[in-house]
């Protein structure tokens, strides 16, 4: 940006101008300074595990109450509709809905409506992360085939969905997977899909999201099976209207409704710990069991003090934005 | 109505070239048409499948009627019918949306293999790009053929057998694509921060309400603010409405929900009218046109 070289300015428009400038030249100052600090603030927090006080929200807590009554051994259809772009939050979501339903012994069909690369990130997060971790603790790792199977994607979510609603056999009629032999089969001759005929043999469909694709599965199915959304913070707001209606039975946003899920897998809800006490509670709820010991945190934990440290340097950013406008404000009155 | 064959049988092969031909008939068939002509033809397929769907949600719904049951009257025959065809519109229309996939790759190829032909301006982006995608697709489709079909399938389930096919499919779809993708979207985070900065600001009314809103809802997700705020109220009470979560709660569930609810009702309308159109065959443009 030019700046104007002479500092003693002549008429009374030029000081207006050099002024203006100069303002504008410390804006780009401080900016800099702002982005330097996010880059710091929001990489050396996770180098620290810093457990930061947290209290779950009705959503959440409806959400891992629908979560935790699903019968053990139970086959559970998850939309996966993200990808690695929304890693910190979606990714946070998937792998504490996965620990829980892997805990129960739950089957997982998984599709997406949203993405076609979303299906092979939910595989990816399995085979690369999940189960690792399972076999370093000595349980067993989830199969595709025997445990979970990939549906693909869908491109016509509403077409699908509406399928899916009429006649779920039919919607996947053709689809096919690789068992444990390596041959080409049928995905309702796996041990995931063979007890499934309609939707209502299903008892929940979870959605995770980072985009509104929860609109179609809601206005399809909400009401024929329960429904639990995981969103990101943007879609919060769009999501929470189908909360608060109740046509979904437990709704996670965000980065908050990672932690949120993570403390209730700590701590249950109203559920006595070892030493007798209960660590969470909430009024009016009846008792829910955590996973007390287990791996229950991860990116929920890990990222929420780098979300602290971010919404105060941008609550500070909009202070020394409006109070600089202030100052400039005065100025030009002078 | 469905048609099975088992897999790898020659009565699959057979109907699938017979499809084949009857598609590429068909398009033919319409794109030799006369326009005039063309038009009838698409108002009639256009009516009929969204007649299905509108027939299947208002004709009345046999209760705890499966897949397997024979339907026992005229009611339940034609609900059963219904719900078979929409299954079968819903896979024909999932079959025409995924001709969408190959359109786009066909414009990007045509695109920017036009700039690059003629060595326009920054002609080396497309060429990384058709170079990313060709590569993708070939690796893509190569390791996905090595574990599902290949002879050592079952080997390869396990990471620690891949092949260098395998671990450069993952290279370019973990190690390039995705990361890459964080990477965008993490560049989000410097635009919001620079808009806090430079349009935040307290010129009007509205706006300062838009701010104290915003900073209400942002320091309620904070929960180290929210623990301390909260614990100099209690947790009953007329006082314990002044908690910061139930000033944030206050703001979502009577301020905002009910304005995305009228929003949503305002769209929602708007989609049914043009839903309508389209349906009828009364909007102008496309086919019409």
């Amino acid at each position: 940006m030019d700046t104007p070289q002479d500092p003693v300015a002549r008429t009374a428009e030029e000081v207006q101008v050099f002024e203006a400038a100069k303002i504008e030249k410390k804006t780009h100052q401080t900016r800099m300074i702002l982005f330097g600090l996010l880059i710091l603030c929001s990489t050396i927090p996770l180098f620290l595990t810093l457990g930061v006080p947290n209290k779950p929200t009705q959503s959440t807590v409806d959400l891992y109450s629908t979560l935790m009554s699903v019968p053990d051994n139970s086959t559970v259809l998850l939309q996966t509709d993200w990808t690695l772009s929304t890693r910190g939050e979606s990714g946070g979501e998937f792998e504490g809905l996965m620990r829980v339903l892997m805990r129960k012994n739950c089957k997982i069909a998984l599709y997406s409506m949203s993405d076609a690369q979303a299906p092979q990130v939910a595989i990816d997060e399995i085979a690369l992360l999940l189960n690792p971790e399972r076999k370093a603790k000595g349980e067993r790792e989830y199969k595709a085939w025997d445990d979970y199977i990939s549906l693909g994607f869908f491109p016509n979510a509403e077409g699908e969905t509406a399928s899916m609603a009429a006649n779920l056999r039919s919607a996947w009629t053709g689809k096919k997977a690789i068992d444990v032999q390596g041959q080409e089969e049928d995905v309702f001759q796996s041990p995931v899909l063979k007890n499934v005929q309609t939707i209502a043999n299903v008892p929940l469909v979870v959605i995770i999201t980072a985009t509104n694709s929860f609109n179609v599965l809601i206005e399809r199915l909400a009401g024929k099976v329960p429904v639990i959304a995981l969103v990101t913070g943007v879609m919060g707001p769009e999501s929470n209207v189908y909360y608060s209606s109740k046509q979904i039975q437990g709704l996670a946003i965000g980065m908050k409704g990672v932690y949120d899920l993570e403390t209730m897998m700590e701590e249950g809800i109203n559920s006595p710990g070892k030493d007798g006490k209960v660590a969470f509670e909430w009024p009016n709820h009846p008792p829910v069991a955590g996973f007390p010991g287990e791996t229950n945190y991860g990116r929920g934990k890990l990222y929420f003090p780098t979300l602290h440290i971010d919404m105060t340097l941008m609550i500070l950013a909009v202070i020394f934005g409006n109070v600089g406008m202030f100052m400039a404000k005065k100025r030009g009155n002078r | 109505m469905t048609f099975s064959f088992p897999n790898g049988s020659s009565g699959l092969y057979l109907a699938l070239a017979a499809t084949l031909i009857v598609g590429f008939l068909a398009m033919f068939a319409m794109m030799s048409m006369p326009a005039r002509w063309r038009r009838p033809v698409v108002a009639t397929c256009t009516f009929l499948a969204g007649a299905i769907y509108v027939a299947y949600y208002l004709w009345p719904k046999p209760q705890a009627f499966g897949p397997r049951d024979i339907p026992q009257n005229f009611s339940e025959s034609v609900g059963s019918y219904l719900a078979d065809s929409v299954n079968v519109a819903g896979t024909i229309s999932t079959a025409l949306t995924t001709f969408l996939l190959g359109l786009g790759i066909y414009s990007l190829v045509r695109i920017h293999g036009r700039k690059l032909l003629r060595m326009q301006k920054d002609w080396g982006f497309s060429l990384v790009l058709l170079i990313s995608m060709v590569a993708i697709v070939i690796f893509g489709y190569w390791s996905y053929w090595q574990t599902k079909f290949g002879p050592d399938a079952v080997k390869l389930q396990l990471s620690s057998n891949w092949t260098w096919v395998n671990y450069t499919n993952d290279f370019l779809f973990d190690g390039l694509l995705q990361q890459m993708e964080s990477a965008m979207f993490s560049i989000i985070a410097f635009y919001i921060l620079s808009a806090a900065y430079r349009a935040f600001r307290i010129r009007s009314v509205e706006a300062t309400i838009l701010l104290a809103s915003a900073l209400i809802m942002m320091l309620s997700l904070m929960g180290a603010v929210e623990f301390i705020w909260n614990s100099h109220l209690p947790a009953t009470g007329f006082a314990a409405n002044f908690q910061i979560t139930e000033i944030a709660r206050w703001i979502r569930d009577t301020l905002q929900t009910p304005g995305i609810r009228a929003l949503d009702f305002g769209i929602g309308l708007g989609a049914l009218a043009m839903g309508l159109r389209l349906w009828l065959s009364l909007e102008r443009g496309g086919v019409s046109a």
